[in-house]
Protein backbone atom coordinates (compact mmCIF):
# COMPACT_ATOMS: atom_id res chain seq x y z
CA UNK A 1 0.00 0.00 0.00
CA UNK A 2 1.13 3.76 -1.15
CA UNK A 3 1.67 5.43 2.31
CA UNK A 4 -0.17 8.81 1.96
CA UNK A 5 -0.57 11.32 4.49
CA UNK A 6 -4.13 10.16 5.47
CA UNK A 7 -2.98 6.59 5.60
CA UNK A 8 0.28 7.27 7.43
CA UNK A 9 1.16 5.60 10.74
CA UNK A 10 3.82 5.87 13.32
CA UNK A 11 6.29 3.62 12.47
CA UNK A 12 5.45 3.89 8.61
CA UNK A 13 8.54 5.33 5.89
CA UNK A 14 7.29 7.49 3.38
CA UNK A 15 8.42 7.03 0.13
CA UNK A 16 12.05 7.76 -0.19
CA UNK A 17 13.96 10.84 -2.64
CA UNK A 18 17.87 10.17 -4.15
CA UNK A 19 19.12 13.06 -5.67
CA UNK A 20 22.59 12.87 -7.12
CA UNK A 21 25.36 12.46 -8.03
CA UNK A 22 26.42 15.84 -6.75
CA UNK A 23 29.15 17.07 -9.34
CA UNK A 24 30.89 20.31 -9.43
CA UNK A 25 28.86 21.55 -12.08
CA UNK A 26 26.03 20.80 -9.32
CA UNK A 27 27.56 22.78 -6.88
CA UNK A 28 28.91 25.91 -9.65
CA UNK A 29 25.05 25.69 -10.47
CA UNK A 30 23.56 25.93 -6.72
CA UNK A 31 26.20 28.96 -5.80
CA UNK A 32 24.74 31.26 -8.48
CA UNK A 33 20.91 30.06 -8.45
CA UNK A 34 21.23 30.52 -4.15
CA UNK A 35 23.72 33.15 -4.04
CA UNK A 36 25.79 31.45 -1.92
CA UNK A 37 29.21 32.59 -3.13
CA UNK A 38 31.03 30.62 -0.42
CA UNK A 39 34.57 29.81 -2.31
CA UNK A 40 34.84 26.76 -0.39
CA UNK A 41 32.50 24.95 -2.36
CA UNK A 42 33.50 25.91 -6.04
CA UNK A 43 36.90 26.96 -5.81
CA UNK A 44 39.76 24.32 -5.17
CA UNK A 45 42.62 26.66 -4.47
CA UNK A 46 40.53 28.49 -2.15
CA UNK A 47 39.59 24.45 -0.29
CA UNK A 48 42.82 23.47 -0.67
CA UNK A 49 44.60 26.61 1.53
CA UNK A 50 41.91 26.04 4.01
CA UNK A 51 42.76 22.87 4.69
CA UNK A 52 40.30 20.60 2.53
CA UNK A 53 41.07 18.05 0.16
CA UNK A 54 38.88 19.19 -1.97
CA UNK A 55 35.95 21.34 -2.49
CA UNK A 56 32.21 20.21 -0.44
CA UNK A 57 28.77 20.68 -1.24
CA UNK A 58 26.64 22.96 0.08
CA UNK A 59 24.53 21.78 2.93
CA UNK A 60 21.60 24.08 1.93
CA UNK A 61 21.86 21.70 -1.42
CA UNK A 62 21.05 18.86 0.62
CA UNK A 63 18.65 20.41 2.65
CA UNK A 64 16.72 21.49 -0.91
CA UNK A 65 16.29 17.48 -1.24
CA UNK A 66 14.97 16.96 2.25
CA UNK A 67 12.74 19.63 1.53
CA UNK A 68 11.49 17.81 -1.92
CA UNK A 69 11.51 14.89 -0.07
CA UNK A 70 8.27 16.19 2.46
CA UNK A 71 6.76 18.57 -0.31
CA UNK A 72 6.76 15.54 -2.55
CA UNK A 73 4.84 13.79 0.67
CA UNK A 74 2.88 16.09 1.78
CA UNK A 75 2.27 18.49 -0.15
CA UNK A 76 3.91 22.20 -0.25
CA UNK A 77 1.11 24.22 1.57
CA UNK A 78 0.79 21.52 4.29
CA UNK A 79 4.57 21.84 5.62
CA UNK A 80 4.48 23.58 9.12
CA UNK A 81 7.80 22.95 10.02
CA UNK A 82 10.84 21.71 8.85
CA UNK A 83 14.78 21.79 10.43
CA UNK A 84 17.76 20.06 9.74
CA UNK A 85 20.89 19.43 11.76
CA UNK A 86 24.28 19.03 9.39
CA UNK A 87 26.25 16.50 10.90
CA UNK A 88 28.77 15.23 7.80
CA UNK A 89 29.93 16.90 4.59
CA UNK A 90 29.07 16.01 1.22
CA UNK A 91 32.09 15.39 -0.83
CA UNK A 92 31.93 15.32 -4.83
CA UNK A 93 30.35 12.66 -6.33
CA UNK A 94 27.85 11.26 -3.66
CA UNK A 95 24.42 10.17 -4.09
CA UNK A 96 21.98 11.87 -2.22
CA UNK A 97 19.47 9.42 -0.26
CA UNK A 98 16.77 11.47 1.70
CA UNK A 99 13.74 9.53 4.23
CA UNK A 100 11.40 9.89 6.32
CA UNK A 101 9.76 8.03 8.76
CA UNK A 102 6.32 8.95 11.17
CA UNK A 103 7.00 9.17 14.11
CA UNK A 104 3.59 10.89 15.86
CA UNK A 105 0.46 11.55 14.74
CA UNK A 106 -1.76 13.91 16.62
CA UNK A 107 -4.70 15.76 16.48
CA UNK A 108 -4.17 19.58 17.46
CA UNK A 109 -6.51 22.98 17.15
CA UNK A 110 -8.88 20.50 14.76
CA UNK A 111 -6.31 19.39 12.52
CA UNK A 112 -4.42 16.31 12.07
CA UNK A 113 -0.34 16.69 12.56
CA UNK A 114 2.55 13.97 11.70
CA UNK A 115 5.79 14.58 12.50
CA UNK A 116 8.66 12.90 10.46
CA UNK A 117 12.24 12.32 11.44
CA UNK A 118 14.27 12.96 8.52
CA UNK A 119 17.65 11.32 7.23
CA UNK A 120 19.85 12.13 4.28
CA UNK A 121 23.14 9.54 3.98
CA UNK A 122 25.20 9.37 1.04
CA UNK A 123 26.14 5.99 -0.42
CA UNK A 124 28.98 5.26 1.52
CA UNK A 125 26.54 5.08 4.37
CA UNK A 126 27.55 8.50 6.12
CA UNK A 127 24.68 10.56 7.54
CA UNK A 128 25.20 13.87 6.35
CA UNK A 129 21.51 15.60 7.43
CA UNK A 130 19.09 14.61 10.69
CA UNK A 131 16.02 16.29 10.92
CA UNK A 132 12.48 16.75 11.26
CA UNK A 133 9.30 18.12 9.40
CA UNK A 134 5.71 18.73 11.10
CA UNK A 135 2.62 18.13 8.16
CA UNK A 136 -0.75 18.65 8.30
CA UNK A 137 -2.90 16.25 6.88
CA UNK B 1 38.74 33.14 21.88
CA UNK B 2 36.60 32.55 19.24
CA UNK B 3 36.50 34.41 15.79
CA UNK B 4 33.18 35.87 15.91
CA UNK B 5 32.35 39.45 16.78
CA UNK B 6 30.33 39.31 20.21
CA UNK B 7 29.24 42.42 20.58
CA UNK B 8 26.47 41.79 17.88
CA UNK B 9 24.64 39.87 20.27
CA UNK B 10 21.09 40.93 20.12
CA UNK B 11 21.59 43.24 17.36
CA UNK B 12 18.67 43.24 14.98
CA UNK B 13 19.20 44.11 11.24
CA UNK B 14 17.30 46.77 9.43
CA UNK B 15 14.41 45.50 6.69
CA UNK B 16 15.37 45.03 3.50
CA UNK B 17 13.08 44.51 1.18
CA UNK B 18 13.59 41.99 -1.72
CA UNK B 19 11.19 41.19 -4.26
CA UNK B 20 11.13 37.80 -5.61
CA UNK B 21 11.85 36.85 -9.31
CA UNK B 22 10.72 34.06 -11.62
CA UNK B 23 13.67 33.48 -13.18
CA UNK B 24 15.64 33.08 -10.44
CA UNK B 25 13.17 31.27 -8.41
CA UNK B 26 12.88 28.66 -11.66
CA UNK B 27 16.97 28.65 -11.87
CA UNK B 28 16.81 27.65 -8.46
CA UNK B 29 14.00 24.83 -8.86
CA UNK B 30 16.00 23.89 -11.83
CA UNK B 31 19.49 23.46 -9.89
CA UNK B 32 17.76 21.19 -7.07
CA UNK B 33 16.01 19.04 -9.49
CA UNK B 34 13.14 19.91 -8.34
CA UNK B 35 10.68 18.71 -11.49
CA UNK B 36 6.97 20.35 -9.86
CA UNK B 37 6.00 22.67 -12.59
CA UNK B 38 4.52 25.05 -10.26
CA UNK B 39 7.89 25.56 -9.35
CA UNK B 40 9.22 26.29 -12.76
CA UNK B 41 6.42 27.69 -15.22
CA UNK B 42 3.74 30.40 -14.46
CA UNK B 43 1.09 29.05 -16.39
CA UNK B 44 1.36 25.73 -14.39
CA UNK B 45 1.63 27.13 -11.59
CA UNK B 46 -1.64 29.26 -12.40
CA UNK B 47 -3.44 26.42 -13.68
CA UNK B 48 -2.92 24.68 -10.00
CA UNK B 49 -4.52 27.86 -8.41
CA UNK B 50 -1.18 29.61 -7.31
CA UNK B 51 -0.87 33.34 -8.59
CA UNK B 52 2.56 32.61 -10.70
CA UNK B 53 5.68 30.67 -9.72
CA UNK B 54 5.58 29.14 -5.92
CA UNK B 55 9.05 29.67 -4.46
CA UNK B 56 10.21 26.06 -3.02
CA UNK B 57 10.54 24.97 0.52
CA UNK B 58 13.95 25.85 1.26
CA UNK B 59 13.93 29.16 -1.06
CA UNK B 60 13.71 31.30 2.34
CA UNK B 61 17.91 30.90 2.72
CA UNK B 62 18.18 32.50 -1.22
CA UNK B 63 15.76 35.29 0.01
CA UNK B 64 17.56 35.81 2.70
CA UNK B 65 21.26 35.79 0.84
CA UNK B 66 19.93 38.29 -1.67
CA UNK B 67 18.23 40.30 1.05
CA UNK B 68 22.00 40.32 2.40
CA UNK B 69 23.69 41.36 -1.48
CA UNK B 70 21.35 44.11 -1.43
CA UNK B 71 22.64 45.02 2.29
CA UNK B 72 26.15 45.09 0.44
CA UNK B 73 25.45 46.98 -2.19
CA UNK B 74 23.70 49.95 -0.31
CA UNK B 75 26.48 50.11 1.97
CA UNK B 76 25.14 48.13 5.03
CA UNK B 77 27.40 44.54 6.10
CA UNK B 78 25.72 41.23 5.04
CA UNK B 79 25.31 39.00 8.15
CA UNK B 80 28.55 36.96 8.02
CA UNK B 81 30.41 40.60 7.73
CA UNK B 82 28.10 41.76 10.72
CA UNK B 83 29.57 38.77 12.71
CA UNK B 84 32.91 38.29 11.76
CA UNK B 85 32.45 34.94 9.88
CA UNK B 86 35.56 33.95 8.70
CA UNK B 87 34.88 31.57 5.22
CA UNK B 88 37.85 29.12 6.00
CA UNK B 89 36.59 27.64 8.90
CA UNK B 90 32.74 28.20 8.39
CA UNK B 91 30.20 25.57 8.67
CA UNK B 92 26.19 25.43 8.53
CA UNK B 93 25.72 23.88 11.48
CA UNK B 94 21.39 23.58 11.68
CA UNK B 95 18.87 25.42 9.55
CA UNK B 96 14.73 25.71 10.57
CA UNK B 97 11.85 26.65 9.19
CA UNK B 98 8.59 27.67 10.47
CA UNK B 99 5.97 28.24 7.61
CA UNK B 100 3.39 30.85 7.96
CA UNK B 101 2.74 30.79 4.32
CA UNK B 102 3.85 30.51 0.68
CA UNK B 103 6.35 32.93 -1.50
CA UNK B 104 5.45 33.45 -5.50
CA UNK B 105 7.23 35.26 -7.94
CA UNK B 106 6.57 39.18 -7.86
CA UNK B 107 6.11 38.95 -3.98
CA UNK B 108 8.17 41.67 -2.55
CA UNK B 109 8.81 40.67 1.21
CA UNK B 110 11.02 42.26 4.26
CA UNK B 111 13.78 40.36 5.23
CA UNK B 112 15.25 40.99 8.87
CA UNK B 113 18.18 39.10 10.91
CA UNK B 114 18.41 38.98 14.61
CA UNK B 115 21.79 37.92 16.14
CA UNK B 116 20.01 35.86 19.26
CA UNK B 117 23.36 34.21 20.92
CA UNK B 118 26.67 32.42 21.01
CA UNK B 119 27.43 29.26 22.26
CA UNK B 120 30.92 27.32 22.39
CA UNK B 121 30.56 23.44 22.25
CA UNK B 122 32.91 20.82 22.46
CA UNK B 123 35.34 22.62 24.93
CA UNK B 124 35.41 25.58 22.94
CA UNK B 125 36.73 24.08 19.62
CA UNK B 126 33.43 24.93 17.87
CA UNK B 127 31.77 28.57 18.34
CA UNK B 128 28.02 28.81 17.00
CA UNK B 129 26.59 32.16 16.19
CA UNK B 130 22.51 31.47 16.44
CA UNK B 131 20.91 33.95 13.74
CA UNK B 132 16.96 34.44 13.85
CA UNK B 133 15.88 35.23 10.21
CA UNK B 134 11.69 36.85 9.79
CA UNK B 135 10.53 37.37 5.86
CA UNK B 136 7.14 38.92 5.92
CA UNK B 137 5.30 40.15 3.75
CA UNK B 138 3.42 43.63 4.21
CA UNK B 139 -0.48 42.35 3.18
CA UNK B 140 0.01 38.49 4.20
CA UNK B 141 2.40 39.00 7.46
CA UNK B 142 4.91 36.44 8.60
CA UNK B 143 5.89 34.36 5.80
CA UNK B 144 8.55 32.48 7.43
CA UNK B 145 10.50 31.97 10.20
CA UNK B 146 14.04 30.98 10.01
CA UNK B 147 17.07 30.12 12.48
CA UNK B 148 20.50 29.14 11.92
CA UNK B 149 23.81 28.07 13.60
CA UNK B 150 27.15 28.79 11.49
CA UNK B 151 29.90 26.99 13.49
CA UNK B 152 33.57 28.22 13.05
CA UNK B 153 35.59 24.99 13.71
CA UNK B 154 38.21 26.35 16.45
CA UNK B 155 40.07 23.20 16.90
Amino acid sequence: MTITPQNAQIGDMIPDHKFGPVTRKTLALYAGASGDHNPIHIDLDFAKNAGMDDVFAHGMLSMAQLGRLVTNFAGQANVRHLDTRFTALTPVGAIVDCTGEVTDRREEDGETLLTLKLAAHIDDGTQTLKGEAIIAV
Amino acid sequence: MGIFDRSTEGHVTPPVEVTLERGAIAFFAETIGEADPVHLDADAARAAGHPDILAPATYAVVVGTFAGQKAARQGQPDLLTLINGDLRVLLHGTEAYDYHGPMYAGDTVSVQNEVTGFSDPKGGKLEIAHVTTRITHAERGPIVTATRGIIHRLG
